[in-house]
């Protein structure tokens, strides 16, 4: 890998060309990426460009994501100000991409490589749209210079080289902002508007992690357990030298076990429910849902424990403080018992939401699952939503990983391409099968861990919920007082959810809170509204599309 | 529910100010609303009050009626000016509003309608691109000039939804969701009938923007309130640099900075209507249309990032607002903006609860009278 340098507010950074910004930044000690408008500091927290919290300028351009922005030799990068200077534009518009695929598949994990596989190979015409540099997803997370750590990369990187070798045409880096009806999706490539109008649209967008709301979680230095394993995974960077990891799930397994391989001492793993050992019946269930993953669990368990991680369950945490460079995080046991351990890095991981903003957008249904605090898209067996031609697979459906993902890509991407002329999705046996093993064992697992969305009413009063406009629980407590009707209302009068996120951590906590206050059962109207753009979008890229739609000088 | 001695049809601004004037006189008041789709809700906050071009070209048979309205739009102007101060500060900004002008016709146009104005009272002034630069210099470099009528600004209408609410409640004004399908006189006042049951009041003030001519039909007239669904973008915030409301001779478009400084790009661009209980939807052409503008009037923006779209209706009639009783029904007083309705709103509101209490408005009634919609 080329070593190259670039300064951060005059420093002077050593980096390896292939790095995310944020990656080579974190490497250098550097955490506190922007300052916000109550002068607080911010850095990378999902890693996967949902937050919106790592962004710095960049040769004088502000309000560019360090997670999504790949390291340049000779950059100037400077801590974003609350209030940038306007800079013009980012970008030339170049000439613009037309797309009019047979099928159009968004989102390059597992899901979307599986179902762009199985629709090429029917003999239709696909295009992938990814948002990051190198597809595989969040599961399969690629690394940026192209070594595979292990079986699991590997098989993510199995899978791109089929997809790649399938005909399917994958873009890479390209930011989905715009989905209207009928089938109409704007996005960017760099400095490339692309119009896509395919005949049908298979959704893969995945989830992202939902965090542990606590009084300290925005600090820099904390981030999702996701976030972590892109850094070590994909740039070879580790989060901090003593790194807590805590919540609720298999990942948070998964990545201290990584990150301790990689060097990182795991401080604690601290994991809400308590041990599935407690629960032998549902362990038990599980195992016979899926004894070969299960056993890759206890692997992972038996490995930590001979690494003398200190492994806690039933144990929680209640907040984070910064003393200097350290971060000091608190626990309490289900005893009762608190006590706070100095990190470098905190990484949270409490279950996930999905990335169903597009489905939402146009209109397809959705139900709430109670279990999971998430809602669900209803598909028929074909993974096909009510809205004509669009098909919905793997977590941005409703959460169930990338075995799920897989086959319902399968699936959706044999039915897609027959729906435009190409196979017959007849011979799908083997998928359903293999989906309906998948499907239960997510199942079972789930019972094990406490992923159910925390209860709001427990938060302390100065928690903030609305990292974007720095809005606390007690402020949507006081809100509720005005008796709002809805979430949209809610956000009206307190401003939660209508920053740069656009309420993707706060808005599932509103629309809980507002059903609850109101006696109305949480459903899809219950959420914010929802509304392009999908994810910011400058001016600039707008400006790009519609010369590129209409034309007009 | 207890009878109110006013029952106010529509919770957005105009019809809080009806509230809030009718509390503070003493009356028991009680605000119903249908909670949705209200044109305060989805307000971008411009003060308006020069003509707009866009509703000179859309509505040409409407302009003597603006035009015979701009005091109007100034007083109402100096009340939002009056309630910042009352309110305790809803980042009212009145630095004035530009209007650009790309071509010399356009500013041929903007001299004419700027004669037309000043005769009506209004500060307005005609720049040239050198006045320009010292005061916007993050124009394009194609704008020859512009109007700038000093008296328009800016302001949060979040912010003032919020303050006006709390103000209302503290007034002891009773609030309740629920819509109003019909009204009818009985002995001792009116009663309007719901889903929920029959409320009972001795007058009733109709704030119910496109939803109010509705409510009066059956009594005389025919008020056409159209819903007009409006699109809006917002940006994330960028350093202070806008200071004028700015607007465009020919084409649609309003841009401002609010405090937060975010951009707020919209000026009445089309969303599409999908019924009373859902809000209009964005549509794409209105989305890049308006916002492609908006980086061609002002290219200095074009690197921040939109972060948000909405849509929410606006309400015309006829280019004049509607305020006063229903003739033959005087215990319903309808008070409706004719155009601009966050503008006129509060002002529209109060002239409506001074009828309702006998007093004068200060304006000459028949300019607004809803008898002109007689059938």
């Amino acid at each position: 890998m080329t070593e190259i340098t670039f300064t951060f507010d005059g420093h002077k950074i050593a980096a390896r060309e292939g790095q995310s910004l944020a990656a080579a930044l974190t490497e250098a000690g550097h955490r506190a990426f922007r300052e916000t408008a109550k002068s607080a500091d911010r850095g990378m927290f999902c890693g996967m460009g949902v937050c919106q919290e790592c962004l710095v300028s960049v040769d004088g351009m502000p309000n560019l994501r360090a997670c999504m922005s790949p390291v340049r030799d000779g950059m100037v990068v400077a801590k974003q100000a609350p209030f940038p200077e306007f800079s013009g534009a980012h970008v030339a518009p170049s000439a613009p991409m037309h797309l009019s695929p047979d099928v159009l598949v968004i989102g390059g994990g597992a899901g979307g490589l599986s179902a762009a596989i199985t629709a090429a190979r029917a003999g239709a015409d696909v295009v992938v749209l990814d948002e990051r540099k190198v597809a595989g997803g969040q599961y399969y997370k690629q690394s940026a210079d192209g070594s595979v750590l292990d079986a699991q990369q590997q098989e993510g990187a199995e899978l791109l080289a089929t997809a790649r070798g399938s005909g399917a045409e994958i873009l890479s880096g390209v930011e989905l902002w715009g989905a209207f009806d009928p089938l109409l999706f704007l996005a960017q490539q760099g400095e490339t508007a692309i119009v896509a109008r395919p005949k049908t649209a298979i959704v893969a967008t995945g989830a992202y992690e939902r965090p542990v709301m606590v009084p300290g979680w925005t600090l820099p230095g904390v981030m999702t357990t996701g976030a972590a394993q892109t850094l070590w995974r994909s740039y070879g960077t580790l989060p901090g030298k003593r790194v807590v990891v805590c919540g609720s799930g298999p990942l948070n397994l998964q990545v201290a076990l990584e990150l301790a391989r990689g060097g990182a001492e795991i401080v604690r793993l601290a994991e809400r429910a308590p041990h599935p050992l407690q629960r032998p019946f549902a362990s038990l269930k599980m195992g016979v849902a899926g004894p070969s993953q299960t056993a890759k669990g206890v692997t992972m368990e038996l490995a930590l424990r001979r690494r003398g991680i200190d492994m806690r369950n039933a144990c929680e945490l209640v907040g984070v403080t910064q003393s200097g460079s350290e971060l000091l995080a608190t626990f309490r046991s289900a005893a009762g018992v608190e006590d706070t351990i100095g990190v470098d890095a905190l990484c949270m991981n409490s279950g996930f939401e999905p990335q169903n903003e597009i489905l939402r957008l146009l209109g397809a249904e959705m139900g709430y699952d109670p279990a999971m605090g998430t809602l669900r898209c209803h598909t028929d067996d074909a993974m096909h939503t009510n809205v004509s031609g669009l098909y919905a697979v793997g977590d941005c459906k409703g959460l169930g990983g990338a075995p799920t993902a897989r086959q319902e890509g399968i699936i959706a991407g044999a039915h897609a391409a027959a729906a435009t002329g190409h196979g017959d999705a007849y011979d799908l046996f083997a998928a359903r099968r293999a989906l309906a093993s998948h499907r239960r064992f997510q199942s079972r697992l789930w019972e094990l861990y406490d992923i159910a969305p925390g209860n709001a009413a427990t938060m302390p009063d100065d928690t903030l919920v609305c990292r974007c406009e720095e809005l606390t629980i007690g402020d949507l407590r006081n809100g509720l007082e005005g008796k709002p009707g809805h979430a949209g209302t809610l956000k009206r009068s307190t401003r939660v959810g209508m920053g740069r996120c656009q309420g993707r951590y706060c808005g599932p906590v509103a629309a809980r809170m507002v059903a609850e206050a109101t006696g109305k059962p949480v459903e899809d109207l219950s959420f914010f509204a929802p509304r392009v753009p999908i994810k910011p979008v400058a001016i600039s890229s707008i400006l790009a599309a519609e010369e590129a739609l209409y034309g007009e000088g | 529910m207890a009878r109110a001695d006013v029952l106010v049809i529509g919770g957005g601004v105009t019809g809080t100010l009806a509230a809030i004037t009718l509390a503070d006189a003493g009356a028991s008041v009680t605000i119903i609303d249908a909670g949705v789709n209200a044109g305060s809700d989805a307000n971008a906050g411009s003060l308006h009050v020069q003509m707009q071009s866009r509703f000179m070209r859309l509505y040409p048979d409407q302009v003597p009626n603006v035009e015979a309205s701009l005091p109007f739009y100034r007083a109402a102007a100096e009340e939002w000016v009056r309630l910042d101060a009352v309110l305790g500060g809803v980042e009212l900004v009145r630095n004035g509003g530009l209007m650009l002008a790309e071509t010399p016709d356009q500013l041929a146009f903007l001299e004419h309608k700027a004669d037309r104005e000043a005769a009506q009272g209004l500060s307005v002034e005609i720049l040239d691109r050198r006045a320009l630069d010292q005061i916007a210099p993050w124009l394009g470099p194609h704008i020859i000039g512009a109007e700038l009528c000093r008296d328009e600004g800016k302001l949060n209408p979040l912010l003032a939804n919020r303050l006006l609410r709390g103000r209302a409640d503290a007034a002891g004004i009773t609030r309740i969701n629920g819509k109003v399908d019909g009204l009818a006189l009985t002995a001792r006042g009116v009663e309007a009938t719901t889903a929920e049951g029959p409320l009972q009041a001795d007058q009733v003030i109709v704030a119910a923007a496109w939803g109010a001519g509705r409510l009066a039909d059956g009594f005389g007239v025919s008020i056409p309130t159209r819903a007009e669904p409006l699109h809006m973008n917002i940006t994330e915030p960028g350093a202070p640099s806008i200071n004028h409301l700015v607007q465009h001779a020919e084409r649609s478009i309003t841009l401002k900075q609010f405090g937060s400084g975010q951009i707020v790009i919209g000026g009445g661009w089309p969303a599409t209507y999908r019924g009373p209980t859902q809000p209009p939807l964005v549509r794409p052409s209105s989305l890049l249309g308006n916002v492609a503008l908006a980086a061609k009037l002002a290219p200095a923006i074009s690197g921040l990032k939109v972060i948000r779209t909405w849509a929410g209706m606006n309400t015309t009639i006829d280019g004049a607002s509607v305020i006063g009783a229903l003739p033959g029904a005087e215990r319903i007083i309808m008070a409706i903006p004719g155009d601009a309705g966050y503008t006129l709103g509060p002002m529209v509101g109060q002239m409506a609860a001074s009828i309702a209490l006998g007093a004068q408005t200060g304006f000459d009634p028949e300019r607004f009278t809803p008898a002109r919609f007689a059938v």
